[in-house]
């Protein structure tokens, strides 16, 4: 950790020519900038020097504008093969790809501090096995940690099930480790009480999109710059996915594209599609689907959908009733849809409905969403209105957590809609995909166990375990929590923690002793009773789930401490290269996983590095939008390592799925659902593989399905949570500087200077209505936090919506607050307030309904309710130390 | 290697030092008025074996308080005429993080953006006392506090010029935070 107290330095070292060149790309956000890092001993005195015969960039300084300039927090020291060495890690300024001439965020521009130097705020990196006694985490071997966890497991899944044991893991943490994980968690302990950092339940986070046939990823970065017109959906992908908008999106925004925002907080990429001729869509909270559906009727109104798209790519009754040859009514588009309310026949059944539902007159869309109506047409006319000469405008759709977390299923099932009737997915700068918000780095070593979930949808068939209410029931006995917070990352957080307080600490099986045996009989007396024994496996001791409530801690080893492989949200591959030493005893989440499954018995795991596994999990994912299987080909031709081969493609990667061609040299996919490309007629030859979604969809016909979105099976739910008095809505997202739990930001002197706690946004009618000024510590708080007792409980269909719920008395309503520092700002949307998403000592999504969406499985984490109350003045009021309150709109 | 000599423990003692604030302390208490000297040492390449250089900001006359108007910029070249050292003093009219003057509100900045060199002349805003948007990547800089990034991807703060006042004559004597496309403020 780290105060705001940060001085600048004056000066940094430059590398020599002779600095080690080692490519990476960046750990954080979806868009994984090319990076390089400069590493050279610090014994010897043997820093470059200003002349570009005397410095590894080859450059002069001081150097040009976007330049090989290294600021101060692009420096660090690492210890390398044991020695101190010095490394300056910035963005490749040659690469060809993603940030192109070497852009960055100021995420990934200062990653060089994420590095572990024990000088620096990172000296708190879990460096040795812990365990509690005598309840205090203290180093342990690895020996002893791993057998005392392996007894413990082993005992819990065979006494009380494998559901007992479960696994909540990061689900992108690179290629490797997530292989490793999934192999262990679903093939050998086969687990159903498994699930990823940001969903109670292992489901699909677009539902609408899975049904209708599109990938979240299909579409590659240039053809977010090519759109003619773009809606972009929750999100400003300026403060969460930088380069994609400043090296993508705001050179089509210059050329004239069209570009609206969705998003109740004009944050600077809203401000910039502004000024240059975008339109803001300041939507209430959940208002989303009335808005969406609203342009589609004024598009249906007046025909100007791509009626011979349609007519070649969205299915007829016939198609909408096809199965996969299981027969009709089996496939999971089809089953969420057993009772009539998403079905077509095509898309005039489809149109027939939309114009039949009042709710979408655009003048009660905008109502409820509190926009000015003008713009709903404006939105049609630009999206879909052809020109004098019969062209239309190329029109692309672009959706993230703002908006599929506020209506999981309707939002989704709206936009896909909207997306087929426009003619947009499936041509170039005519795609529909998310954002992203964390990199892809998930290949699955085994098959989720559904039909071991006890819990069901509506019908027959059975729903991903919910692991947050399974966990309230006490039927987790052993959690193994990796890479996440676990708690403040859902929902209704308090009221976690307190459970998790309830079957730990408060259990009364606690450790206090120093024998073997007897630690592991406590620890299996625990789980016996009822309680939960827990191991959490990260970089850092996280608050409360490591330093709180957890037995066992295994330390890991990340980016840049072993070598791994990853995608972005272009599906673009590439190696990011180990080149320091991880601290102390700290292992890659593979090791650990694979030493605790063979002292449990299992076989599989007998990898000696971290190639060994990428080549292991190639084959699982043949047919997946990131398929390596052929590179590993190629690398075994040419007798190498996969880790090797894909290292010689750089920063530049290679974009999934691969290909390889006769002469064994390998092609990457720009995009998918491509319906321009033609494949080889004569089909895949060798290893290849040709999935569908290369040229179709992902649908049971290859054609979309075009579904009705009913905003009543949402509506219930959004009246009840609607700010009733002087509430306000509450939501929550990213910040530019901060990224996820803030696990390095906090540990960055300058990033706590400029956020030293969460923060606020409250707009200037309702601070002067409540008396509050920028800088005002505040309380958020509400005393009517739904959460669910159980998993959802019905028996008919009406059963399953949260009217069903509170009839059926499965809703508890408890008290939560929240702090932070009032930012009172014109960016954000009059009556909604807005705080970072996940402060771990200051989570929002305590304040956000622990309540699935009922078709999908997922939270809508961005629709909940908090008074506000002034506590006294933050010490940053004040003080010019550190924060901001100047508004994030300027342009 | 470049060692700061007047550093809150060394303050006292280090050769040069004008005054009692250090950089630390300076950004610790919002200061005022202050001085700061850099001694730099070997920065030389590596083969090579130069003596030790000795660099020191210097004291630079740059305007008079009182032809200073609220939000009028006024622009000047600091720690040198060389590249990158185009500054901006301006007058905010609201106390500032080492605002000089009586009302503490005279502030001085490098003009550069701190991500990757954008030129932010003529950027100034009035009504939020920032600089910015930046034309390459739209960064924007708060000049009442130290000129904290805002909204955007610099790496770190806008470099700050501190400043003197003697009489009504207002002196650049030093700066905080590395200037952009330089390795070092003084040597470039």
């Amino acid at each position: 950790m780290t105060t705001p107290y940060y001085i600048p330095e004056t000066n940094v070292p430059l590398p020599p020519k002779d600095a080690d060149v080692i490519t990476t790309a960046c750990d954080y956000c979806i868009v994984a900038c090319g990076y390089k890092v400069y590493r050279w001993p610090v014994a010897g005195n043997h820093d470059g020097g200003p002349e570009a015969d005397n410095n590894a960039f080859d450059e002069d300084f001081p150097v040009a504008p976007l330049g090989s300039w290294v600021a101060p927090n692009q420096h660090n020291i690492v210890m390398h093969d044991g020695n101190p060495h010095h490394v300056v890690i910035i963005p490749d300024k040659d690469t060809e790809a993603v940030n192109t001439n070497g852009d960055s965020s100021l995420r990934g521009g200062c990653i060089a501090q994420k590095c572990y130097n024990p000088q620096t705020p990172t000296r708190d990196r879990l460096s040795t096995p812990l365990m509690r006694m005598w309840g205090i985490l203290q180093p342990v071997s690895w020996d002893f940690a791993l057998d005392v966890a392996a007894e413990v497991a082993n005992h819990v899944r065979r006494k009380h099930g494998a559901n007992a044991y479960g696994v909540k893991t990061f689900s992108y943490q690179y290629i490797e480790n997530t292989y490793a994980i999934s192999k262990y968690a679903l093939r050998h302990i086969n687990t159903a009480n498994f699930t990823f950092h940001d969903t109670p339940s292992d489901v699909s986070s677009t539902p609408g999109f899975r049904d209708a046939g599109f990938d979240n990823f299909g579409p590659s970065y240039e053809d977010w710059m090519n759109a003619e017109t773009l809606l972009v959906c929750g999100t400003d992908p300026y403060e969460t996915k930088t380069i994609l908008f400043t090296q993508w999106m705001m050179p089509g925004i210059q050329n004239g594209q069209k570009c609206i925002m969705m998003n109740p907080r004009r944050t600077a990429g809203v401000a910039y599609a502004e000024a240059n001729g975008g339109l803001w869509l300041d939507v209430n909270l959940g208002t989303d689907l009335l808005v969406v559906n609203a342009i589609a009727r004024v598009i249906a109104e007046n025909g100007w959908q791509d009626a011979e798209w349609i007519k070649k790519w969205v299915n007829n009754k016939w198609g909408s009733n096809s199965g996969f040859g299981q027969g009709t009514r089996n496939t999971p588009w089809q089953w969420r849809t057993t009772w009539g309310k998403f079905q077509t026949d095509g898309y005039d059944d489809w149109a027939k409905w939309l114009l039949a539902q009042d709710e979408f007159t655009p003048e009660n869309a905008a109502k409820v969403a509190g926009i000015d109506v003008q713009k709903i047409y404006t939105a049609a006319e630009w999206m879909a209105k052809p020109g004098a000469d019969g062209t239309r405008p190329k029109t692309s759709i672009m959706i993230e957590k703002g908006f599929y977390w506020s209506n999981n299923t309707g939002n989704t099932m709206a936009i896909s809609a909207l997306a087929i009737q426009v003619g947009a997915g499936g041509r170039p700068g005519q795609v529909v995909g998310r954002a992203g918000g964390h990199q892809r780095g998930g290949v699955r070593g085994g098959k989720y166990p559904r039909n071991k979930s006890p819990m069901k949808v509506p019908g027959r068939r059975r729903r991903a375990l919910d692991t947050d209410t399974w966990t309230m029931s006490g039927h987790t006995r052993m959690a193994h929590v990796i890479g996440t917070t676990w708690i403040q990352s859902m929902c209704g957080s308090q009221q976690l923690a307190r459970r998790f307080e309830e079957l730990t600490v408060q259990n009364p099986n606690q450790v206090m002793s120093f024998d073997k045996q007897e630690i592991i009989d406590t620890l299996k007396a625990r789980a016996d009773s009822g309680g939960m024994v827990v191991i959490n496996q990260d970089i850092y001791l996280v608050d409360p789930i490591g330093n709180r409530y957890a037995d066992i801690i295994f330390p890991a080893a990340t980016w840049g401490e072993d070598t791994f492989m990853r995608a972005n949200g272009e599906r673009r591959l590439r190696v990011y290269n180990k080149f320091y030493d991880a601290p102390g005893e700290a292992k890659p989440d593979w090791w650990i996983i694979a030493q605790l499954a063979k002292k449990m018995g299992f076989d599989g795991f007998d990898w000696e590095n971290s190639n060994d596994v990428a080549e292991e999990s190639a084959r699982f994912s043949r047919g997946s939008r990131k398929d390596f299987n052929m590179i590993k080909m190629a690398a075994i031709r040419e007798g190498k390592t996969l880790h090797a081969k894909l290292g010689e493609f750089g920063t530049n990667g290679i974009q999934g799925p691969v290909f390889m061609d006769d002469d064994g040299s390998l092609r990457g996919t720009k995009r998918l659902h491509d319906t321009t490309l033609s494949l080889s007629e004569t089909g895949p030859t060798g290893s290849n593989m040709f999935n569908k979604k290369l040229t179709h969809f992902n649908s049971q016909t290859g054609r979309c399905n075009i579904e009705k979105s009913p905003w009543s099976l949402f509506s219930d739910y959004w009246e009840w949570m609607s700010p009733k008095d002087d509430e306000l809505w509450c939501t929550s997202g990213r910040t530019n500087e901060r990224w996820q739990s803030g696990f390095d930001d906090r540990r960055r002197p300058y990033i706590v200077q400029r956020w030293p706690d969460n923060y606020i946004e409250i707009h200037p009618d309702d601070a002067a209505a409540r008396g509050i000024e920028s800088g005002d510590l505040l309380m958020a708080y509400s005393d009517r936090v739904p959460s669910l007792k159980e998993t959802t409980l019905g028996i008919e269909g009406d059963d399953y919506s949260f009217t069903g719920q509170m009839r059926n008395d499965n809703v508890e309503l408890s008290k939560a607050a929240v702090t932070g520092v009032a930012m009172v700002t014109r960016h954000i949307k009059k009556g909604i307030i807005y705080m970072d998403f996940l402060h771990t000592s200051q989570p929002a999504n305590a304040l956000e309904g622990r309540i699935v969406d009922w078709i999908s499985g997922n939270y809508n984490y961005k629709i909940g309710v908090a008074r506000l109350k002034k506590i006294g003045e933050s010490p940053h009021k004040h003080s010019f130390r550190s924060m901001s309150f100047a508004p994030r709109d300027i342009i | 290697m470049t060692h700061e000599i007047n550093s809150s423990d060394t303050a006292s003692r280090g050769p040069g030092t004008k005054c009692g604030l250090s950089r630390r302390k300076f950004l610790l208490t919002s200061g005022t008025a202050t001085a700061t000297v850099m001694v730099s040492m070997n920065h030389a390449g590596a083969d090579s074996h130069m003596p030790a250089t000795v660099a020191t900001y210097p004291r630079k006359k740059i305007a008079t308080l009182s032809s200073l108007q609220t939000d009028v910029p006024v622009e000047f070249d600091y720690p040198d005429e060389g590249e990158y050292s185009s500054s901006v003093l301006v007058k905010l009219g609201t106390e500032a993080g080492g605002g000089l003057g009586p009302d503490k509100d005279v502030v001085a900045f490098n003009h550069f953006c701190t991500h990757q060199g954008g030129d932010l002349s003529g950027s100034y805003k009035g009504e939020t006392k920032s600089l910015g948007a930046c034309p390459l990547h739209l960064s924007t800089y708060d000049l009442t506090r130290h000129g904290i990034l805002i909204s955007g991807q610099a790496y770190q703060s806008l470099p700050q010029v501190l400043l003197e006042l003697d009489g009504d004559d207002i002196y650049a004597v030093g700066i905080f935070g590395l200037i952009f496309g330089r390795h070092d403020n003084l040597q470039g």
